[in-house]
């Protein structure tokens, strides 16, 4: 509860600090409109070319953008202090300030930043959701949104804990954090698409070591009433759960790797 | 021509210092290579297009390659704009226009020439329908390789301009992300120009950033035979000429400025 | 038990050596930034941490208030070990790093103190009272809701200071506070230190180069070289062994007297005054007098020891720093 309240009270102070400069937050929300914009147009191009992937149909492939922009950039916009300001939190020192404080690490690092400049992203994957619903004719049902509202949040957990794996590496100070960046931002562009389409070693590393599939599709493709695999409902609510489950393991070598952080400077 | 020289041989000690990142980076690229080829390959199953399957992977693989010669990203030069470091480069006895030109050049070379080497043997070792595909023909070969040269000069002009842009502005970083956006859809790096409508391929070929990757490659597979390859390269020639003439008077405009102001 | 006891810390950082040509793998090499640190500190003590950058003065700072975690050896803070009990012992440690900012740069530092307090989950009433005391002490009133970039130095440091003394630590660790600092900030930062010391009892930690800082706040001095102890007691007592020159100024009511000091090391004359440099361990600082008052009648006289800087300078010369 007090985590939680620390974390709103971050994020106004945060907010206010943003719209000191109201200009350039403007500036580049647009531009990070058009950007997602541009992502959203390769996927019409392609289903414009293609019209449809195996089993799946315009509104699905819309929806399967929509679930993973949704969630990857609800992750950036509210997990940027891991996402996007950890390099800088550790180069300035300010982490070892945030070591002298009596809360937890990653809560502060949390705490840290925001980006509310990806809202517009998001609006751009709600807007690819809602046209896939209608295109696909989805009835929404209680156990439906459940499984929607599952995958976003264990969705947000898992992008949030391949992030933490490159600040473990920042930490050790290894220099090749594009090496995480092909599972991180690799897994958001392959799953933009539904994972059967692609060969085994591709489903195998975005189901069992980057759970992506498990975490959107599984519950994707029972909100859209094409089981993934034919496989039964219950795992559309069981399979989510993977995505808390990577989240502790990388948390707790997250921890261990705290223990070694070498801190910068005099 | 000794003060850019060294400027090139400079970014190229700099480039190779950073090791580590260079196979992070390789490992990253030639990850998105599969993911891509694995997802035309699925689209191709459902509906062949025109345009056979292996084209569009030798695609995606020399885009890969040289992506670094499409985002040459600089952030030494970013910095120096947002610091006002930059005074001191305009304070220097040289044309700034050539200065940039051979800098902005000097990464992308450097950059991608290292990385393109060890991701093309991958990608020649990679079995039949996932890996790169021999040249149609060595007369396509032989002329991918000039038009390739024409669209660095070209692309490297027209970032040249940008660059004189961005100089104005306090933070470039957003209109940095929006040009490095432009770039990457309009030279067919997110998706491969030859997969657009066709009505938008006639006019997006004709586009600077179409000049760099996509009319080599199209040359290399054979899209363009090799006895339409005098167009290609009329059209980078103009393309490369209109837009150096162009950012020379703007830098020089831009120096005069700048001195008036007294730095 | 001691406050702080600390036994046999080491600390050793693994630096990875530019890659030789030919080798496949850079060489790591082993930097050992703390060879076996001991020492106690007392409740409401003010100890000044000294030596050349580079020491390991850093190091310590930062194991002691729990960033780091030792290869080995024992520290106990109030009976707890700083880096295994982080967030109680955080609890009780203020931190102030002379160049960092621990508050937030575009916001008002009164939001920036509610957060704090937010952080540290202070009781309204305590919060309230604490930061009233604390922005009278020092004179942050009219600038609560001024955002923190448009102070000064002096002002952002003081407001620093208030920010990590909100809650009340028993100890507080101060890395170079005075750097770059005018000397009205710097003396406002000393007064302020010593009455929140006296008036709260709470223990300091100083490191610093400034030599004048802890002349005037520590009772306690510990020089640190090469990551190992090299003293530990009062200030004077360091000074005197290295306090090789000292200079007495004699203005005589005859203006053409030149004393006969035997032991002096040098006697001259400009105008009117008298310029006498001998060291204390030569001749005694009394005896200098005596030869002085026989010579003529005194008008006036001052001693000057040798400047501080010189004398610490020449002390890690001798310690081979």
């Amino acid at each position: 509860m007090n985590t939680i309240r620390l974390y709103l009270h971050s994020m106004r102070m945060l907010l206010k600090c943003q719209l000191e400069y109201p200009v350039s937050f403007f500036l580049q929300a647009l531009a990070q409109l058009v950007m997602e914009g541009g992502e959203m147009m390769a996927v019409i191009l392609i289903i414009d070319r293609f019209d449809r992937l195996n089993q799946w149909e315009t509104g699905d492939l819309f929806f399967f953008f929509g679930i993973m922009s949704v969630t990857f950039y609800l992750t950036e916009c509210f997990g940027r202090g891991l996402t996007g300001n950890f390099p800088s939190l550790i180069r300035t020192g300010q982490l070892d300030t945030l070591l002298t404080r009596p809360r937890g690490v990653l809560t502060q690092i949390l705490c840290s930043a925001v980006d509310p400049r990806r809202i517009t992203c998001i609006a751009v994957g709600t807007a690819a959701l809602v046209i896939g619903c209608r295109l696909s004719h989805v009835q929404w049902t209680l156990p439906k949104a459940a499984a929607f509202a599952e995958a976003i949040l264990f969705g947000c957990m898992l992008i949030l804990a391949l992030f933490m794996i490159e600040a473990i590496f920042m930490i050790y100070s290894v220099k090749s954090v594009e090496l995480v960046n092909a599972l991180s931002y690799g897994g958001r562009s392959a799953c933009e698409y539904p994972i059967d389409i692609y060969p085994r070693p591709l489903r195998i590393l975005f189901t069992a070591v980057a759970p992506f599939a498990l975490v959107l599709h599984v519950p994707s493709a029972y909100i859209l009433e094409k089981p993934l695999y034919g496989w039964p409902s219950w795992t559309a609510f069981v399979c989510p759960l993977a995505g808390a489950v990577f989240f502790g393991l990388i948390y707790v070598v997250f921890r261990k790797a705290m223990t070694h952080y070498r801190s910068t400077g005099s | 021509m000794r003060t850019y020289l060294s400027v090139f041989r400079l970014r190229r000690r700099m480039e190779t210092q950073y090791r580590g990142a260079m196979i992070g980076g390789i490992i990253c690229q030639v990850m998105f290579g599969l993911i891509l080829i694995a997802l035309y390959r699925a689209l191709y199953q459902n509906k062949p297009q025109a345009m056979p399957v292996g084209h569009v992977v030798t695609y995606v693989w020399l885009q890969q390659a040289f992506f670094r010669m499409l985002l040459a990203s600089d952030p030494d030069l970013l910095d120096k704009i947002r610091t006002g470091g930059i005074a001191y480069d305009l304070c220097r006895p040289v044309n700034l226009y050539a200065f940039y030109y051979v800098r902005i050049m000097a990464q992308k070379i450097t950059g991608s020439l290292m990385r393109a080497v060890p991701m093309l043997i991958l990608a020649a070792l990679l079995p039949e329908g996932w890996g790169i595909s021999l040249p149609d023909s060595l007369p396509g070969l032989l002329l991918s390789l000039p038009a390739l040269l024409l669209g660095l000069f070209c692309v490297t002009a027209l970032e040249n301009i940008t660059m004189a842009f961005t100089m104005r502005t306090l933070d470039p970083r957003g209109i940095q992300a929006l040009l490095n956006l432009l770039m990457m859809t309009l030279s067919g790096n997110i998706l491969p120009l030859t997969l657009f409508p066709d009505s938008w391929q006639r006019v997006i070929t004709l586009l600077p950033y179409a000049q760099l990757l996509d009319a080599p490659i199209r040359l290399y597979t054979g899209d363009v035979p090799p006895a339409a390859a005098g167009r290609i390269l009329l059209i980078q020639a103009l393309w490369t000429a209109a837009l150096t003439g162009l950012g020379y008077w703007l830098w020089q405009r831009h120096q005069r400025r700048l001195v008036l102001q007294g730095g | 038990m001691k406050y702080i006891q600390v036994n046999g810390l080491r600390k050793t950082f693994t630096v990875r050596k530019k890659r030789e040509k030919g080798r496949l793998l850079r060489e790591r090499e082993a930097v050992p930034a703390l060879q076996d640190i001991s020492f106690q500190i007392d409740r409401g003590e003010l100890v000044g941490y000294i030596g050349p950058n580079g020491a390991g003065k850093s190091t310590t700072v930062k194991i002691l208030s729990g960033i780091l975690t030792p290869d080995s050896g024992e520290v106990l803070v109030e009976g707890r070990i700083p880096w295994k009990d982080r967030r109680e012992h955080a609890r009780r440690i203020g931190v102030v790093f002379g160049q960092r900012m621990q508050l937030w740069w575009d916001v008002p530092i009164l939001d920036s103190y509610d957060l704090l307090k937010e952080i540290y989950l202070l009781p309204d009433a305590d919060y309230r009272s604490r930061l009233k005391e604390l922005t009278e002490a020092l004179q942050l009133g009219s600038l609560l809701r001024t955002p923190l970039r448009q102070l000064s130095l002096g002002q952002r440091m003081r407001a620093e200071l208030c920010g990590s003394l909100l809650h009340r630590p028993g100890l507080l660790f101060l890395d170079e506070p005075s750097i770059g600092l005018d000397a009205v900030s710097k003396l406002a930062l000393r007064d302020f230190l010593k009455w929140e010391n006296r008036e709260h009892g709470t223990t300091v930690l100083l490191t610093t180069h400034d030599m004048e800082d802890v002349a005037a706040l520590c009772s306690r001095v510990m020089v640190l070289g090469h990551g190992k102890k090299l003293y530990d007691g009062d200030l004077p007592t360091l000074l005197s062994r290295y306090d090789t020159v000292r200079t007495v100024t004699v203005r005589f009511e005859q203006p053409d007297i030149l004393p006969e000091l035997p032991g002096a090391a040098g006697i001259s004359r400009e105008g009117d005054l008298v310029r006498v440099e001998y060291s204390p361990q030569m001749i005694p600082t009394p005896d200098i007098l005596q030869g002085l008052q026989q010579a003529g009648t005194i008008r006036e006289l001052t001693i000057q020891p040798e400047n501080i800087d010189y004398l610490i300078a020449s002390m890690y010369r001798e310690m081979e720093l």
